[in-house]
This record gives structure tokens, sequence and C-alpha cells, in this order.
């Protein structure tokens, strides 16, 4: 599978140095802004939208057949691009991460239980982008995918920021680490998991 | 050994039906799969490659069944589709790196070799790649990793003569070898006919015909005479015939026409064409 991921890198690297631009403008209108947490809600999301925008491209190129030419499963076919997703959405983690940390510390209101909860949820969005979308684009193809990635948006942001009240409102300081953002961070992963199992499956099924 | 062995080979989806398909590819030949298109040719390809799952029969391929473990089966075999399928991005060297990461003998020296050979440009990326280079880059990949058998789908539809010569040269050059051989399909029947040991005909899903190219050409000849004539012929002697108000045609077996007759030679595409036209009555 490293021959897979190393050319999925190559392909982000190529085609997705701009998303690392946007995630960086919109951490730096973060930092120095009025606090508002689309902006780093939204580089999550196109974290969350790499290992699409990579189907798209294997799609296009032809490479999506080639590839079952090569000596490769299925499950490594869909897990390369899992992979991926969760290396970029790591390292949307850290630069929103430290974003939010700076901000926090320059704001001298630093709360480990508020920095913990933002990471959380940070990790969440990020998952949830690519885990609700990936397994319609192994089902129904690229095209019709895209119609479950608008709606994924539409409902993580809303989601998002509810969660987001919910925490200013409910629940401050060392009270955010309750059970609750666990159990939220824990879906994540389940639900993560649970998408890349339903890939592997819908993509058996369109093999024929 | 069989580079390719595939029995009662049967595949539907929807209203096609890939049906009861035989071949049998010896190591160290060519064999060309002919038919137009979606005469079942890919769909063959695929069943082989088992990026799709057979209805019933067998795929052996180098001796192995591959349902067995398609993984170790693809390592001997070197693949080139129609669009060659790298993505657009990518230069030659990157393709080394990955392909040298996917297969267990893969061979840089082998591939740079060829690259040098080809005169494929190694930092360039793929997009800027004429066809016949874009296809020669496919093939240098199929040919670096230890492959024994090289399956081609429509690989040299789309190119111009002078590439196409280049490709059916290499694959000429890579069966040299006897443990080597290539199954190319295409509906340009006349690259196949140049390079191939084996012909097959697959027309609508069926096969119509696989035997040696040679064998097939001394077999068979075309009698073009008037339509009193070609009744005095022994049915069992024409294979096809087409009959117009300006005299008739037909495909015959030569040992079976009597002396007098005219036979001419007939080419692959001739058979091929003869074989596939419905409107033709089929002996």
């Amino acid at each position: 599978m490293r021959g897979l991921l190393l050319k999925d890198f190559y392909m982000v690297w190529k085609y997705c140095k701009i998303y690392l631009i946007v995630v960086l403008v919109f951490i730096a209108v973060f930092i120095v802004g009025d606090n508002s947490l689309y902006f780093v809600f939204y580089p999550c999301l196109l974290a969350g939208m790499i290992p699409i925008t990579l189907i798209a491209y294997d799609e296009r190129s032809g490479w999506e057949s080639y590839c079952k030419g090569l000596p490769y499963t299925g499950v490594q076919i869909v897990s390369a691009k899992y992979i991926v997703g969760l290396c970029c959405q790591a390292l949307t983690l850290l630069l929103t991460g430290i974003a939010f940390a700076a901000r926090m510390i320059y704001a001298e209101k630093f709360d480990i239980g508020e920095f913990l909860y933002f990471l959380i949820l940070v990790q969440v969005i990020s998952c949830a982008a690519s885990a609700s979308v990936l397994p319609f684009l192994y089902r129904f193809g690229v095209e019709k995918g895209r119609i479950a990635y608008y709606v994924m948006v539409g409902l993580i942001v809303a989601g998002a920021f509810i969660c987001m009240n919910l925490n200013q409102k409910d629940v401050s300081g060392g009270a955010a680490l309750t059970w609750i953002p666990w159990a939220v961070c824990a879906t994540g992963i389940a639900v993560y998991a649970l998408s890349w199992r339903l890939s592997v499956v819908f993509y058996r099924k369109r093999e024929g | 050994m069989n580079a390719l062995e595939i029995r009662n080979l049967t595949k539907s989806f929807g209203s096609f039906k890939l049906d009861d398909i035989e071949l049998i590819l010896p190591s160290g030949c060519i064999m060309g799969l002919i038919g137009e298109n979606g005469a079942g040719k890919s769909t063959t390809m695929k069943l082989i490659l088992g990026m799709l799952h057979r209805d019933a029969g067998t795929v052996r391929i180098l001796g192995r069944d591959n349902s067995e473990d398609i993984r170790l089966i693809k390592e001997d075999v070197g693949v080139v589709m129609d669009e060659v399928g790298i993505p657009e991005c990518l230069n030659a060297k990157q393709v080394a790196g990955i392909m040298r990461r996917t297969f267990c003998r893969w061979s840089d020296k082998e591939y740079d070799r060829l690259i040098d050979k080809f005169e494929i440009p190694k930092g360039k990326p793929f997009k800027d790649y004429s066809r016949g280079m874009k296809m020669k880059l496919g093939i240098a990949v199929a040919m670096s990793h230890g492959s024994k058998l090289i399956l081609l789908d429509e690989a040299t539809s789309a190119l111009d003569p002078v590439a196409r010569d280049e490709v059916v040269e290499m694959l000429i050059d890579f069966t040299r070898d006897e443990e080597h051989s290539v199954l190319i399909s295409s509906h340009i029947v006349s690259d196949l006919e140049k390079l191939c040991d084996y012909v097959a005909f697959l027309h609508k899903g069926k096969l119509l015909l696989c035997e040696e190219k040679d064998a097939l050409l001394s077999e068979y000849g075309i009698i073009r005479c008037n339509a009193g004539q070609l009744k005095e012929l022994d049915p069992a002697a024409i294979l096809h015939k087409k009959e117009s108000p300006y005299g008739a045609e037909a495909i015959v077996r030569r040992d079976r026409i009597p002396s007098g007759f005219q036979i001419g030679p007939v080419n692959i595409e001739e058979l091929f064409v003869f074989m596939v036209k419905e409107s033709w009555e089929v002996k």
C-alpha cells in the first residue's frame, strides 16, 4: 500500500497546496480577528474534502481502473484514501490547535478544558466530513457523491455551532471535561471506522 | 505451460452477456483479441484481472487460478489500459517511485533502460506527454516488474501509425523470451495481424473463433464468383457467404474446394468482418 500512499501524497502536494494556503489564511484571520469559529471550522471541512478531491482526480485520470490491475486489494485501495485523509486531518488539527491556543494565551484566558473541547470538535468535524461522504462516493461515484458532500457541509456547520454554543452556555472551564466531549470524540472515531468499512463494502460491490 | 487458460467464462450484466468464453494462450506467444466496440473485450480483460466477478468458468494465469491470490498473480502481469491511467501530475521519476513500492520485483535498471530507449522525458508531467509517449510509459511500467504476461486493452487504438509501429516492436521484443506472453485487445485488426501468433474473434459477447493466425490464413480463402458457381460448392466448405446482384463472395475452407476455383488469400480483417456481419448468412 506504500505505493498508493506515495501516489496520493504526490497528488495532495500538487493539487491541494491551495488548501494549505487557505488554512493558513483562515487561521491568521482567526488569531487576529473577532473570535469567529468559522475560520477554524472551515479549514477542517477542507481537510475532510481532500480524499474526495483525490478520488475525483483518480476517476478523471483513469487511475481508478488502472490500480485495479496492480497488486493491491480493494481494502488497500480504499484504506489509502482514509489514511491520507487522517494525515490531512492531523495536520489541520495541529495548525488550528496552535491557533486556538495562541488566541487564548494572547487573551490571557487559556483554559485546558475549553482547549480540549475545541480539539475534539475539530477532530470530529474533520472526520465527519470524510466519513459521511466517502461511502457515497464509493457507492454512487464522484458526481452523485458530491450531493452528499453539500448536505454534509450544511449539517456539520450547523452541528458544530450548536455544540460550541452549548459549550459556552452550559459548560465552562474544567467542567467541559465531562464525559460528553469524550463521547462525541469516540462517536466521531466510530463513525470514521464504520465509514471506512462501508466504503470497502461499496467498493467491492461496485467492482461487480 | 500456458500463460493464460480461460474456460467457460461467463458474465452477465443487464442485456450484455459474455458467453462461455474459451481461450488458451501458450507461453511465448501473442494473442490478439479482436472485436467491435462493445463485443466484450474489456470485460474479458477485467475478468482475467479479477476486476469483475465472473458468473461461471475458470481463469488460470501462468498456471494459477485467478480466484486464489490475485495479488500475487498480478506481480507477474503487466497491464496497459486504453487511457494508461497514470495521474496527470506525475512524471516518469515519480511513477518509478510509486511502482517500486508496488511491485516486489520492480527493476529501476530495466525501467530506466526502457525510458531512455523510448526517449521519455523523466521530469515532464504525464499530462504533457503525447499519446504515444503516454502509452510507451505505460508499457515501460508493465515491462519493468518482471512480468511474464502483458495485457493490453485497446492500448494501440488511438496511436498514430509511427507510435503504433514502435509499440508493436516493443511487444515483439518482449516475447522473444519464451516465458513472456501478450494478450492484446483491439478493434483495429491491422495492428494485431502484424503482431499476433493467435487470434480470437469476439462478437456480442460470444467467441467466434480462437486459432493460430498462420493456420487460419492457410486454412481459409476467399472465393469471388457468381451465385450459380457458389451453389456448386460443398456447403460444408463455406464458412460465410455474401450474395449481391453483382456476384457472390464466400470465405471457404481451402481443402474442400475443387480445383479450378480461384481462391484468394484472406486477411484477418476480412475474416473478422465476414464472421460478424449479421446481414450475412451464417452457415
